[in-house]
């Protein structure tokens, strides 16, 4: 059985009867069970998985009608919550929460017959861009298991990547499902603002964060895409999308399209190799007919510290809501008076989400919003004015995913700062709302590097034709593991 | 520059109790004092833009019944409450 096919390889082989949905999914389980010790992508396994691929077997066999996933494995990151499945957000304050109720990307899902094969890990609340702060330690790179896999959707990229799964939902709030796909050598995308619904999904950063799919191929996310994305009754913020099939057109490729390149993005601090593959993908995309010129986003040099300004603010409010009193883990209330119970229980958050939720109440604060909460705001303003008007000259900008390549576990674990700056390349699509996506492009040293394009707000067909076009131009070795 | 004292009382009001203090107060305050770069963005005089839902673009306020007894699945339940510390006197 070969694991490493695609979503859409997938579905036509079960769909022609080549294979069967149940030899599939025990293989790949069987994969997880040999290999994840190692790597620790997934936090928990589904136990009936087998039995769900054997009735999506039988429905295909009796005729009945079948959903778009025919019984497909996808990982699922264990920030969105599937009924009566635990979902603990990579914390140790969440362990024992069973979800009530499915996200709508789940019901959506579920629709479609996929299979969730597990859910993946991630830094604690999502806060973290190498999944070293989760509470159950991290995962490991499959390129190289010393190297972080980035975050915080890392388990999400490593289950994709190491074929322990054919695709998998992670959620975006500064980069989080791209980062980890260029540090894992696959497909992640961050989808316009809206454009997925955001139910059930654990509130870290509302107003930037998105769920976006991490797969093999550009083809794969667009049929990702089509099966989750439009309007959501519970989501006020979505968009209505038309039902857009974003496959169809897909190999429409990007002859005549302009395309600026982000000065701010491959300026002091990029690794040489980043670069270099950064010039090799210009010049393939102007192979393939596209015209290429630099564009200036002045604000990008203060994205990161308005990107955290923000995210801290919001995150402060959501997880206010962890006071342990009516979801949480097992620790009496007898004996405590109410605000020393609820900083006793909050011993349980990380040191990271510790310290978010400390910035989250500083930078709002009387006496420090204006310096650091407003000016964060005015500088997302600003940014959207300016790449709104690289918009109006540039169907597509381009820029490395991330500016360096993966690094050792550890190696910047305290140096908040030094990880800040990781971010300065994925953080504009959050703040602007604007689509964008990695795609795998070079392996150096036996590390990969991502490229990343951006589209305008609702352009993400555009930008999912541009990227399999870039996609094309690349053959990579397979993973080593 | 923010002060330990400064971080020291928002933990307070953010109800969080840290064991090791300094650690985090140096990290927090190595991160706060990064954002001073936002002093330097020239953007004094720009409109904070807000993205705007008209109200009749917002679902209806009304009781959505859930099918399961969610009451039930709460931490401290005990039959008709949410039992809590008691509060200070």
């Amino acid at each position: 059985m070969n694991l490493k096919i695609s979503a859409l390889d997938f579905v036509q082989q079960v769909q022609n009867g080549d294979i069967s949905a149940e030899d599939f999914v025990a293989e790949t389980i069987q994969r997880i069970q040999k290999i994840d010790d190692d790597l620790h992508a997934f936090l928990s396994v589904n136990d009936d998985a087998i039995n769900q691929a054997k009735s999506i077997d039988k429905k295909i066999k009796s005729g009945e009608k079948v959903g778009a996933c025919f019984g497909m494995p996808i990982s699922i990151k264990d920030n969105m919550c599937i009924k009566n499945s635990k979902t603990t957000c990579a914390s140790k304050m969440l362990e024992n929460f069973v979800a009530p109720y499915d996200a709508t990307v789940i019901s959506k899902l579920k629709q479609q017959d996929a299979i969730f094969i597990g859910k993946v890990n991630m830094d604690e609340f999502a806060m973290g861009l190498t999944t070293e702060f989760s509470a159950y330690g991290p995962s490991k790179n499959p390129w190289n298991p010393e190297y972080v896999p980035g975050g915080s959707s890392g388990g999400s990229a490593v289950s994709v990547s190491a074929f322990e799964c054919v695709a998998s939902l992670g959620s975006d709030t500064g980069g989080s499902v791209r980062n980890p796909a260029s540090f894992c050598s696959v497909v992640g995308y961050k989808p316009t603002y809206g454009l997925i619904s955001r139910y059930g999904l654990i509130s870290y950063a509302n107003s930037i964060e998105q769920i976006g799919p991490l797969t093999r191929t550009v083809k794969d996310t667009a049929f990702m895409l089509n099966m989750i994305a439009g309007l959501d009754s519970n989501d006020n913020t979505t968009i209505d999308n038309k039902n857009e099939d974003y496959l169809s057109g897909i190999d429409s490729g990007i002859e005549g399209k302009k395309i600026g390149i982000i000065t701010e993005m491959i300026g002091d601090g990029i690794d040489s190799t980043v670069l270099s593959a950064t010039k090799d993908a210009i010049s393939k995309l102007e192979g393939l007919g596209a015209t290429c010129e630099e564009v200036s986003l002045d604000m990008v040099k203060y994205s990161v510290a308005a990107y955290y300004t923000i995210t801290a603010t919001e995150a402060g409010s959501n997880l206010a809501r962890y006071d342990n009193l009516r979801y949480g883990y097992e620790f009496p209330v007898e004996g405590y008076e109410f605000n020393s119970y609820i900083s006793k229980a909050r011993q349980k958050f990380g040191p990271e989400v510790t310290r978010r939720m400390i910035i989250g109440g500083f930078v709002p604060s009387a006496g420090h919003a204006g310096k650091y909460f407003l000016k964060a705001m005015k500088v997302k303003s600003k940014l959207i004015k300016e790449i709104n008007e690289a918009f109006k000259k540039f169907d597509l900008l381009i820029a490395p995913t991330v500016p360096v390549l993966p690094f050792k576990l550890g190696e910047k674990i305290n140096d908040p700062v030094s990880l800040f700056l990781i971010d300065i390349n994925t953080v504009t699509a959050n703040l602007t709302g604007k689509p964008a996506i990695s795609v795998p492009f070079a392996i150096s040293n036996g590390l990969p590097i991502g490229m990343q394009l951006f589209a305008n707000s609702n352009e993400d067909k555009l930008l999912l034709q541009a990227a399999c076009a870039l996609e094309s131009t690349v053959k990579l070795p397979e993973v080593p593991i | 520059m923010v002060t330990e004292k400064e971080i020291e009382h928002v933990s307070k009001l953010m109800k969080i109790d840290v064991d090791d203090h300094t650690e985090y107060v140096d990290k927090v305050q190595k991160m706060i004092n990064y954002f001073d770069i936002l002093d330097s963005a020239g953007v004094e005089s720009e409109e904070i833009s807000m993205p705007e839902i008209s109200l009749e673009s917002l679902r209806k306020d009304e009781h959505v019944a859930f099918d399961d007894k969610l009451i039930e699945k709460l931490n401290h339940y005990k039959g008709t409450y949410v039992r809590a510390p008691k509060m200070s006197s």
